[in-house]
């Protein structure tokens, strides 16, 4: 494994730990509320940063992310409510649905124009809400899915520490990603597919190995949220749910690893403080978003850089 | 239950449903042959053009002048779109070409919430209808909603009128030119952004048509158009991305496929076919039946 050894990998992991070891105590002071909407941006934080991996930095759009959430989310409820099978069980087997569907249609998309997986994936992700709309009698539709709490409390504290633990583990297992020969081989494509296959890089192969990554990685948050929200209803796959992943990512920083992290958790707080605005915050943001790109396409991470280096130039 | 008459039925109303779909696809794949981009906001166009006809129709005009309301709300609908490509899309080309991709997929997804969210705000999330006093019309036996008619009849006249300028005048050759090479274009003294601005104020313009012929069929309301548009894309990948015959044939083909499928299996499912054709043209011609193998610059 080079790619743990190389000193990015080491000062982002050095980062992550840190924060993660101040982030355990705030749910001795901070009231449930504040930890629920906490857990919420950890559930984000996720998606948005396995999302930068495909679109920022392959450039690979999907616009089914919040769709691979959601098969994660109901494989594990439904395999639960229809059979009784563990929550254990459940979690992983979302996962892996939720990645064996990337990598089915990356493998039917991705070797032609970039612009197929966005118009497959969009498909898909109507596909699969129209799906669990009108098979009610199994997926129970608009009514809602009850699935079990995985501590059997509504209490958001224990949750609180598992969404941490996973948001470090998939942080960690995306800094290692993209530094390591993959993740060259993922820009490499970004900047110029022709070029990077011309030098015997399997482009294809690369794009569909992030893709169904990507898809797994949305398919275990999705599940392990599932059964925190314990009610899971179609609402999960309105493609509002995919736009504010976009939002988070471009306003975080596009293609940045820092990013998503900075981006989802400040946009999740303010939508969830500004709720009572309805539909006009989101508006605002989309606003925010159009002029972020139509300016410097840096977001916040454009603006920590310059800290960031100063803080390792010093040490070193 | 198999009836020749259910049978032609569904057939003609497929048939009807199919070519409004197409001019949506057209729209989707007539500005990607141009300026080799996809507008993803192109279903808010739809609502925008849907909303204009119910307002003209409901406040203005009343239903008797819903063909002008149709006109108005169209050109309406070119003007935003000429617009919107003034101000957020013709930037694309201040961007290094690595980023135009991104720049051009973000901006059009931000559209699309934006427009979506403002369109909620607004008008809340109420369905309106513009209602139509278009009679029932009578296809050999088969009665057929007068408005569906009438959107089918309008839709044809605009494929034809689009045909035409494409095909016989000066316009149309700079589109066809530019769609073929944009250097080229430019080698013989033709501004590629004025026609990049007519192409995208056309392909939204098709969009807002659509929304208003649908008005009083499907329903007025913030994301009416999201089913439309998945199905633009749809017809798009099976039609072959930049093909324009393709577009047509695959949207018949889809409105078939969707209207049998709703009669004769489950009409629970009707908006799911459409992609299962996807997936088998994908895995049988992946290039979609008029899609040549992807030219890329």
């Amino acid at each position: 494994m080079i790619a743990l050894r190389s000193p990015t990998f080491r000062r982002s992991a050095i980062v992550i730990l840190v924060a993660a070891v101040l982030l355990l105590f705030v749910p001795l002071i901070a009231s449930n509320f504040v930890v629920h909407v906490l857990v919420a941006s950890f559930y984000y934080v996720i998606l948005a940063a396995s999302w930068n991996l495909l679109a920022g930095y392959t450039g690979q759009f999907s616009l089914a992310h919040h769709a691979f959430a959601a098969v994660g989310a109901y494989t594990s409820g439904l395999l639960g409510y229809h059979w009784g099978v563990s929550v254990w069980i459940g979690i992983p087997a979302g996962a892996l649905l939720a990645g064996a569907m990337g990598y089915g249609l990356g493998r039917l998309v991705l070797r032609m124009r970039t612009i197929y997986l966005a118009i497959a994936t969009w498909a898909f992700a109507e596909t699969v809400h129209v799906y669990l709309t009108a098979d009610y009698t199994f997926t129970r539709g608009e009514l809602g899915l009850s699935v079990k709490s995985l501590y059997g409390t509504l209490n958001p504290t224990p949750y609180y520490f598992t969404f941490l633990g996973l948001t470090v583990i998939v942080l960690l297992g995306l800094r290692a990603l993209i530094d390591s020969p993959l993740g060259y081989f993922m820009r490499a494509i970004k900047d110029d597919e022709l070029r990077a296959k011309s030098l015997g890089i399997d482009t294809t192969m690369v794009k569909v190995r992030v893709f169904s990554i990507s898809s797994a990685i949305a398919g275990l948050a999705g599940a392990v949220y599932g059964h925190y929200i314990v009610t899971l209803t179609p609402q999960m796959l309105d493609f509002s749910e995919m736009a504010k992943i976009v939002v988070m990512v471009v306003i975080g920083g596009f293609g940045t690893f820092i990013g998503p992290v900075v981006g989802a958790a400040p946009v999740n707080v303010a939508l969830t403080y500004l709720a009572s605005y309805g539909e006009w915050n989101l508006a605002v943001f989309a606003a925010v978003v159009i002029v972020l790109m139509r300016f410097s396409m840096e977001g916040i991470a454009g603006l920590l850089a310059p800290l960031w280096r100063r803080l390792w130039t010093r040490n070193a | 239950m198999f009836s020749t008459e259910l049978v032609i039925q569904t057939a003609i109303s497929g048939v009807m449903i199919g070519v409004l779909y197409a001019l949506m696809a057209l729209g989707i794949t007539f500005i990607y042959s141009i300026m080799r981009m996809v507008n993803w906001a192109m279903g808010e166009f739809y609502m925008i053009g849907s909303y204009l006809q119910y307002m003209l129709v409901a406040w203005a005009l009343g239903p008797d002048l819903w063909w002008l309301a149709v006109l108005i709300s169209t050109a309406g609908v070119f003007v935003l779109g000429l617009v919107v490509q003034w101000g957020l899309i013709k930037p694309i080309f201040k961007k290094p070409p690595e980023l135009r991709d991104d720049y051009a997929t973000v901006v059009t997804l931000a559209l699309l919430l934006f427009l979506r969210s403002v369109a909620t705000g607004l008008a809340g999330p109420n369905q309106f209808t513009p209602g139509s006093n278009l009679p029932m019309v009578m296809i050999g036996p088969m009665p057929m909603a007068g408005a569906r008619v009438a959107a089918f009849l309008f839709a044809l006249a605009a494929l034809g009128i689009f045909w035409a300028v494409l095909r016989y005048t000066w316009h149309g050759l700079a589109l066809r030119a530019a769609s073929q090479s944009r250097v080229g274009v430019q080698t013989a003294g033709i501004d590629v952004l004025s026609v990049d601005r007519i192409a995208f104020g056309i392909g939204v313009a098709l969009a807002g048509l659509a929304g208003a012929l649908l008005a009083p069929v499907f329903l007025v309301y913030p994301t009416n158009g999201l089913i439309t548009t998945v199905k633009g894309f749809e017809i798009v990948v099976i039609g072959g991305l930049g093909s324009i015959p393709g577009a047509l044939i695959a949207g018949v083909l889809l409105g078939l496929m969707e209207s049998f499928g709703a009669a004769f299996v489950d009409s629970a499912y009707q908006n799911i076919y459409g992609f299962i054709l996807v997936i088998a043209i994908l895995v049988l011609r992946p290039t979609g039946l008029f899609g040549e193998r992807g030219r890329e610059a």
